[in-house]
């Protein structure tokens, strides 16, 4: 990847998370990136494809770190599962937690028409999805159900943590998770 | 109208339920049943949900109430966390109306009210008065009992053990010191018990005498039985089922038995 459209790409990272993807418009990408418009436009075309780029990256880097941090802290399936709220409080507490790409995207593009929403949307459901592997991987018989139970109650969490910073509301995500894993493996 | 901020929505969870815990719970159930009602667009139900993202003050000031009530330890983060869950969860059923969002966004709710609330879901205040005057005096007459008729009771009390552990497999473990498994409940079993809870509230309810239940079930049968405690883990759980199932209860409205 060129330096300058890496530049651009987190230059908008940067932005989008910290002062909304709406309310950043180019003009403030190009002036905070040190480059022009001709120059975002020629590596991305339109802002819709710069937003779509820097969700792309955002959840494939949330991705890998949460996979890297289970496989070299864990090794038994269910240990995985239950050290995974571990992992999440501790990079949703971290000084440079801004929130999660795909939640924020959702809400600020909430037509179902918009390629935004419909990326947050397939975003969301991978992670339902990887929760879901790690789940039947430790033979818990609802998989899914669990699943869905944990990314809504992730999800809940990471939304309430960016209205009010410090909310502790993982700590309580994390108790809950325990007490729903506990309650699915014991079925 | 934006749902998730109605005065109808809170119309209807007051009158859900007869406890905080409840109230709060029957939320999922409100919104299921309107996203399941006949004629719902789907896409006006979805913008609805959606609409004024910013916040939803009606609802978080209802659900706020209900966690100070049920003792949440930061009733504030409780309510919006519950709201977000119910919402996300609403948003899913919209998406794919097979998936039961709302019914596993309600046992992910019925966790973290667990998470942060001390495990008492019916105290004993909530109980009528003459509940509370029956358990007085069948203590009374318990103490009574023991000192006068001692050995009678505990040949008793080793023929109704006898009975219970044939009964009851759970219980078919010697019942000693060493016999306390400290596993926490899980949110479908607080969900059960408090359903029965639930469910007793509503009728007229003779409980075993005291007297009756062996001396190491006993504050078991006290707290989690007659006081509505929730158990504090499993082995407690199974003990409090087994005399739960000894309750009998009447169901049939007060006027409709006087009118027999």
């Amino acid at each position: 990847m060129s330096l300058l459209r890496e530049k651009i790409l987190s230059t908008a990272s940067h932005l989008f998370q910290t002062q909304g993807i709406n309310s950043t418009g180019v003009d403030t990408i190009v002036a905070a990136a040190g480059t022009t418009k001709m120059t975002l436009y020629k590596y991305f075309r339109s802002k819709e494809n710069l937003i779509l780029e820097v969700l792309e990256e955002g959840h494939k880097d949330f991705q890998a770190w949460l996979s890297e941090k289970l496989n070299n802290n864990t090794s038994q399936p269910s240990e995985k599962l239950q050290k995974l709220f571990d992992f999440i409080e501790e990079w949703v507490t971290s000084p440079d937690f801004r929130g999660m790409g795909f939640i924020k995207a959702s809400a600020e593009f909430p037509s179902e028409a918009s390629p935004v929403h419909q990326l947050s949307s397939e975003q969301s459901r991978q992670f339902k999805q990887y929760i879901s592997s790690l789940a039947y991987e430790a033979n818990i018989q609802d998989a899914d159900g669990l699943a869905l139970q944990l990314s809504l109650l992730f999800e809940g969490a990471v939304q309430a943590e960016q209205m009010i910073r410090g909310s502790g509301s993982m700590t309580y995500a994390k108790k809950a998770a325990k007490i729903l894993i506990n309650g699915a493996t014991t079925h | 109208m934006d749902i998730l901020n109605s005065t109808w929505l809170i119309k209807m969870l007051s009158k859900a339920n007869a406890t905080p815990q409840g109230r709060m719970l029957s939320l999922f159930d409100i919104l299921d049943d309107w996203l399941n009602a006949p004629q719902l667009n789907s896409a006006i139900a979805q913008q609805k949900l959606l609409s004024n993202n910013e916040g939803k003050p009606l609802l978080i000031a209802y659900l706020t109430e209900q966690a100070i009530a049920c003792g949440a330890a930061n009733p504030a983060i409780l309510a919006e966390h519950l709201m977000l869950i119910a919402r996300n969860a609403a948003q899913q059923s919209i998406q794919d109306p097979n998936c039961d969002s709302l019914a596993h966004g309600k046992k992910a709710a019925a966790a973290l009210i667990l998470a942060q609330t001390p495990t008492t879901w019916a105290p004993l205040s909530l109980l009528n008065k003459s509940l509370n005057y029956g358990i007085a005096a069948s203590l009374i007459f318990f103490l009574g009992a023991t000192i006068l008729i001692s050995q009678a009771l505990i040949q008793n009390h080793r023929h109704q053990f006898n009975i219970a552990k044939t009964s009851h497999p759970q219980l078919a473990k010697p019942m000693t010191a060493d016999y306390k498994p400290k596993t926490s409940l899980t949110a479908d079993d607080a969900a059960a018990i408090y359903a029965k809870y639930e469910q007793m509230r509503n009728g007229t309810c003779q409980f075993p005498e005291a007297l009756q239940i062996p001396d190491k079930d006993k504050a078991v049968y006290l707290d989690n039985v007659v006081g509505g405690k929730l158990p504090s883990d499993v082995g407690d759980l199974a003990i409090a089922k087994f005399y739960l199932e000894k309750v009998r209860c009447n169901y049939t409205p007060m006027l409709m038995a006087h009118s027999k």
